[in-house]
Formats: structure tokens, C-alpha cells, sequence
């Protein structure tokens, strides 16, 4: 196992600002900068070495060890559950898990409640939470479409401003939890890289809004 | 890597396992691969999170491929004087999460049941540190007691409806949550900041044990933290042995004192127990236990490939001198050599050097 630390990074925009954090912590990796076609991106100076992967993959990447450490949505921890530590809200990225639907939606407890989502495992939980009996839709995309066209009565996604649900006639009927980009580790790697990754941890909380 | 190779390399492993376990008067337990269902519909959620293979026997029972070994064992010891100790070998078969299929897991490990004495822990403990010192040298074991943080939580009056919560974020070293769901709930700060210091914790037995001991911990934890100190003590010199309380296990079998394996290179914990008084009372056996098993099927990752070739020698001949040709085989292999005969070069097969057999003789 080398000493150097294995980073998985969300691709995108939320990719771009955690990076900036990590330089900010004293992790830069100036390769990173470079245009290219380049996957991993190494800095041996400062012990870390990058990889961009896609966002809902950060999570399967740390908990097989093929990184050390990685940064995912909560949304992403909560409805895979990989066993990994979950070590630092970054207060980034910043969004909320909601059920939506037409304004003027009124359950009606009598009925199965039709639920359409790429979240499955959260909307589930979150019904049974509240004892609720639905019927479970799972959908890959355009989840908005499901109760505009009868498919659902409400959806459960991920709300950041608000604008899509506003401009295609839909509305927030209750907030499931807030979602934010998190530092994760790999459970082993966390053991044997001990001082690293503790170190990791610490720095970057000092450079991080939410602590 | 062929399954060969690694059920060889299985076998080395087994072997000197059973060593260690042998030296303690630990003897050998073998099971059949049928349980009745029955055992682990009434104990599901000890087997974490698996399904169950099961069938239709010709009697028609409902039987299962065994997921477990532990329960097998609980279940077939009748209560004896002095200890149950025994070791074993066996194939379990589950599936580890619904998305995966089914597959057949190779175990090795140990139970000890009976009257069971703070020796007994600590010998089981020294084993488990054996064996993960049989699999490499840079390995690690944390141990961890159920009694502290729980005990912890009680005694300073954090509300009950909050705490499965919060030994779940401290399982996942969740500090954020853990702090913002006790500042909801008017847990005092002192409170919690002893329990990030709990979670995060992470040394050597003894010194943990130190650094815990300035905590305010409560009665049950500090009983709690003083088995664990006696523990360290006892194992003082013993390589590997850690403190990480964020260790957790289901509470309705485990009591006591909980341990995780690790070794460099394999991603996930490769050997797991502790003490489980709670499952031989759901058994209805008045009788403490404690013991660990060995997921061997993690450890093909540490095989090493031999050299990148699947024999030494490939030999390609026209068929026409069988007698010949295999006077010349037995003569390589007589040398320790590997050797393949062919018509023609098996495509993706990798050689180390390739001869002719034509005329009665070996040619490159």
C-alpha cells in the first residue's frame, strides 16, 4: 500500500470548487491545471494523487479501496449506504431532497401513494418514516414529467433553486433532508494511512465553511 | 489467477491457521453445507444484511445452504463442563447484498462457549491477532467494547430516542450530523465533545485506554473502559491491537467487547467477531461465547501471479510419434518443468519457450 493518497473527485462543477479547497488545504496539484487528456493527476511533493470519475461513482471507488478518500453528495451516501467514514460536510454543493408536485396536490391517505424517483431508497425510507404506503416508480431522468403527465401524484429529487419545478407548474410539499458535498474514506485505508488522512481531514475543515 | 493457485494458496493459509489454533487445544469442527431454515429465520439479521439460499428437502422440510457457521456451532453444543473450543474450515453460501448473486465464501475461525473467563477473551483476542499476523505482517486489529459508548450515552442523559442514531453516525465517524442532531435535541456540548473524542479516537490499546480514562464517562462506560484496560494489559507485547470505538455491531447478539481485522491491499475488514453472550441466549444456551471468523475468499487479491506464463515449455508437434514424444515430455517434467503439448499455439496461452518435436527430436 503506497503512502500516497488516492482522491476520487466528483467531475463537473462541484469537481472544480472542491479541488480549489484541497489547494486552499495545502493539496495543489498544479498536472491538474494542465489541459490534456490526462485521467490522474499526481503530486508527489504534496502525497496526493487525483482522479475525476463520475459523481455517483465516488462513493463505489472509496468503499473498494480504489481510493483513499473521495468527496460525494449525501445524496449519493444516502441511497447507496457504501461503508465508508463520512468525515467533513464541505457546507458545498448545497441542495435539498424534496417532495414535489402540483401546488394544489392534497394527499389522501386512503390512497397508495404513487412516488416517482431516481431515489429510491430515500423516498422509501423517508415514507416509511412516516408509515406512508406507496407505490415506487423508479425513473432514470426527467423526473418533473411523471406527475405533469399522471405518471406519479408527487416526485422526490433533488431541489437547488427551484427554477425547473417553477417553470414546468410545480411546487415544494415537503423538504426530506439537506444535501451537501461530503469528505468520505475508505475504512481500511483510513487504518493504514492513518496520519494522512487525519491530517487531510484537519486542514481541510480549517479551509471548509461548515465544520 | 486461476482457482487453483488460490485454493492452494487457501490451503497454505488453512493450514497455518489450524497451527495456531491447534496450539491452543482449539479442536476441529466440521459441518454439513444443510441447516434447517428455521435457525436463521429466528436470527436473520445476525447473518448482516444476506439472503438466504434455500431449498425443499425430500421430507419437506425447508432447508438452507449454510450462510453461517457460528449459529451451526451454538446450536449443536450441549451444555458441558468447562469450555467449548473449536476451529473450522467451511464454505458458507450467501448473498452478500441483493444486487449480487449468490456465492460460495470460504471461512475459516474459532468459538469459544462456556463459562467463559477474562483469559478466555483475552486469548481469543491473541488468536485473532495470530491469524491476521498469519495473513501479513502489517496488520491490524481494532477492538472495541459495546458497553462504552452506549453506557457513555445513557449516563449522560442523552435522550433515548437519539442515541441509535448517534451510534449510527459514530459508526461512519460522522461527527457533523452527530453534533447538529444532539444540538437539536439539547445534548450539552461537553457531552459531545467527549463523544467526538470517543469516535475519532483511534491508538493503541493502552494509550487509548489511557486517553479515555480523563473522559467523563459514566459508571457502565467506565466499568467498561476497565475490562478493557485489564484486556490491555494482559496483551501487552502483542503487536497490532487497536482502539476505534466507532466499531460497531448488533447489540441484540454482541456484548462486550467487538473486533474488526485489516490487512494492507484488501479494502474491507477480513476478519470480524467478538463477544456474543446475546445470540446463545436467543438459543436458548446458558452460556457465554466469543470468536471470530476469517473471510478467506477477500485474500485471492494477495496471492502473486507466478511469472505471467501458464507453462515453461510449449511444445508443437504434427501427432505422428506418440511414443517419442512422450519419452520427451516425461524427460522435461522429470526436470520440474511445465509443460504443454500442441498441434498449433492455443491462442491467449502464454509460454515460456517454444519447441518443435519433428524426426524424434526436440528443436526451438
Amino acid at each position: 500500500m503506497s503512502d500516497i493518497l488516492n482522491v476520487a473527485l466528483p467531475k463537473g462543477r462541484l469537481g472544480d470548487k472542491v479541488y480549489a479547497l484541497f489547494e486552499r488545504a495545502g493539496y495543489g496539484c498544479p498536472e491538474l491545471l494542465e489541459p490534456g487528456r490526462k485521467l490522474i493527476f499526481e503530486s508527489a511533493e504534496n502525497g496526493v494523487r487525483y482522479f475525476f470519475v463520475k459523481p455517483s461513482d465516488v462513493a463505489i471507488y472509496v468503499e473498494r479501496g480504489a481510493a483513499d478518500v473521495g468527496v460525494a453528495g449525501k445524496d449519493i451516501l444516502l441511497e447507496y449506504t457504501p461503508q465508508v467514514y463520512e468525515l467533513l460536510d464541505f457546507g458545498i454543493g448545497k441542495c435539498k431532497m424534496c417532495v414535489c408536485g402540483r401546488p394544489d396536490f392534497r394527499d389522501d391517505p386512503a390512497r397508495t401513494l404513487r412516488v416517482a424517483t431516481k431515489f429510491t431508497k430515500i423516498a422509501r425510507d423517508y415514507y416509511a418514516g412516516l408509515g406512508r404506503q406507496i407505490d415506487m416508480i423508479h425513473l432514470n431522468g426527467s423526473i418533473e414529467l411523471a406527475p405533469i403527465l399522471g405518471l406519479s401524484d408527487v416526485i422526490v429529487d433533488i431541489v437547488e433553486t427551484g427554477a425547473t419545478l417553477r417553470e414546468n407548474g410545480l411546487a415544494v410539499l415537503s423538504q426530506v433532508c439537506d444535501i451537501s458535498a461530503r469528505l468520505i474514506a475508505n475504512r481500511v485505508s483510513s487504518k493504514f494511512k492513518y496520519e494522512a488522512v487525519t491530517q487531510l481531514t484537519r486542514r481541510l475543515s480549517q479551509v471548509t465553511e461548515v465544520k | 489467477m486461476s482457482d487453483a493457485r488460490f485454493s492452494s494458496a487457501l490451503d497454505g493459509i488453512f493450514t497455518k491457521l489450524r497451527e495456531i489454533y491447534t496450539s491452543r487445544g482449539y479442536t476441529r469442527y466440521r459441518v454439513g453445507r444443510f441447516e434447517e431454515y428455521d435457525l436463521y429465520a429466528k436470527n436473520r439479521s445476525f447473518i448482516t444484511g444476506s439472503s438466504i439460499l434455500t431449498f425443499t428437502d425430500t421430507d419437506g422440510r425447508l432447508m438452507a445452504l449454510k450462510p453461517d457457521v457460528t449459529l451451526s456451532v451454538i446450536k449443536n453444543t450441549a451444555p458441558s463442563r468447562g469450555l467449548r473450543k473449536v476451529y473450522y474450515c467451511e464454505s458458507v453460501y450467501r448473498a452478500a447484498d441483493p444486487s449480487s448473486g449468490f456465492s460460495e465464501i470460504q471461512q475459516a475461525g474459532l468459538e469459544c462457549i462456556g463459562s467463559l473467563t477474562l483469559f478466555d477473551v483475552c486469548e481469543v483476542i491473541e488468536l485473532a491477532a495470530g491469524s491476521l499476523a498469519a495473513l501479513s505482517e502489517r496488520y491490524m486489529l481494532d477492538l472495541s467494547h459495546l458497553g462504552l459508548l452506549d453506557g457513555f450515552l445513557e449516563d449522560n442523559g442523552v435522550p433515548a430516542h437519539i442515541r441509535p442514531e448517534l451510534l449510527r453516525l459514530a459508526e461512519e465517524k460522522n461527527s457533523h450530523e452527530a453534533m447538529a442532531l444532539a444540538e437539536k435535541n439539547g445534548v450539552p456540548l461537553y457531552v459531545m465533545d467527549a463523544f467526538n473524542t470517543m469516535i475519532h479516537l483511534r491508538a493503541p490499546l493502552e494509550e487509548a485506554v489511557r486517553r479515555l480514562s480523563s473522559l467523563p464517562l459514566g459508571e457502565r462506560a467506565a466499568e467498561a473502559l476497565s475490562e478493557l484496560a485489564r484486556v490491555a494489559v494482559a496483551l501487552r507485547g502483542v503487536e497490532g491491537i487497536y482502539l476505534d470505538l466507532s466499531l460497531r455491531c448488533d447489540g441484540r447478539y454482541y456484548n462486550g467487547i467487538v473486533m474488526r481485522g485489516y490487512i494492507p491491499d484488501v479494502p474491507s475488514p477480513v476478519l470480524s467477531g467478538g463477544r456474543y453472550d446475546g445470540l446463545t441466549k436467543r438459543l436458548h444456551r446458558d452460556a457465554g461465547a466469543m470468536g471470530f471468523a476469517v473471510y478467506l475468499n477477500l485474500l485471492d487479491r494477495l496471492v502473486p501471479e507466478p511469472d505471467g506464463t501458464d507453462t515453461d515449455i510449449l511444445i508443437l508437434h504434427n501427432g505422428s510419434d506418440p511414443e517419442g514424444l512422450l519419452r520427451a515430455v516425461r524427460a522435461l517434467t522429470a526436470e520440474g518443468k511445465r509443460v504443454r503439448t500442441d498441434t498449433a499455439a492455443p491462442e491467449g496461452f502464454r509460454f515460456g519457450k517454444l519447441l518443435h518435436y519433428e524426426g524424434g527430436e526436440l528443436r526451438e
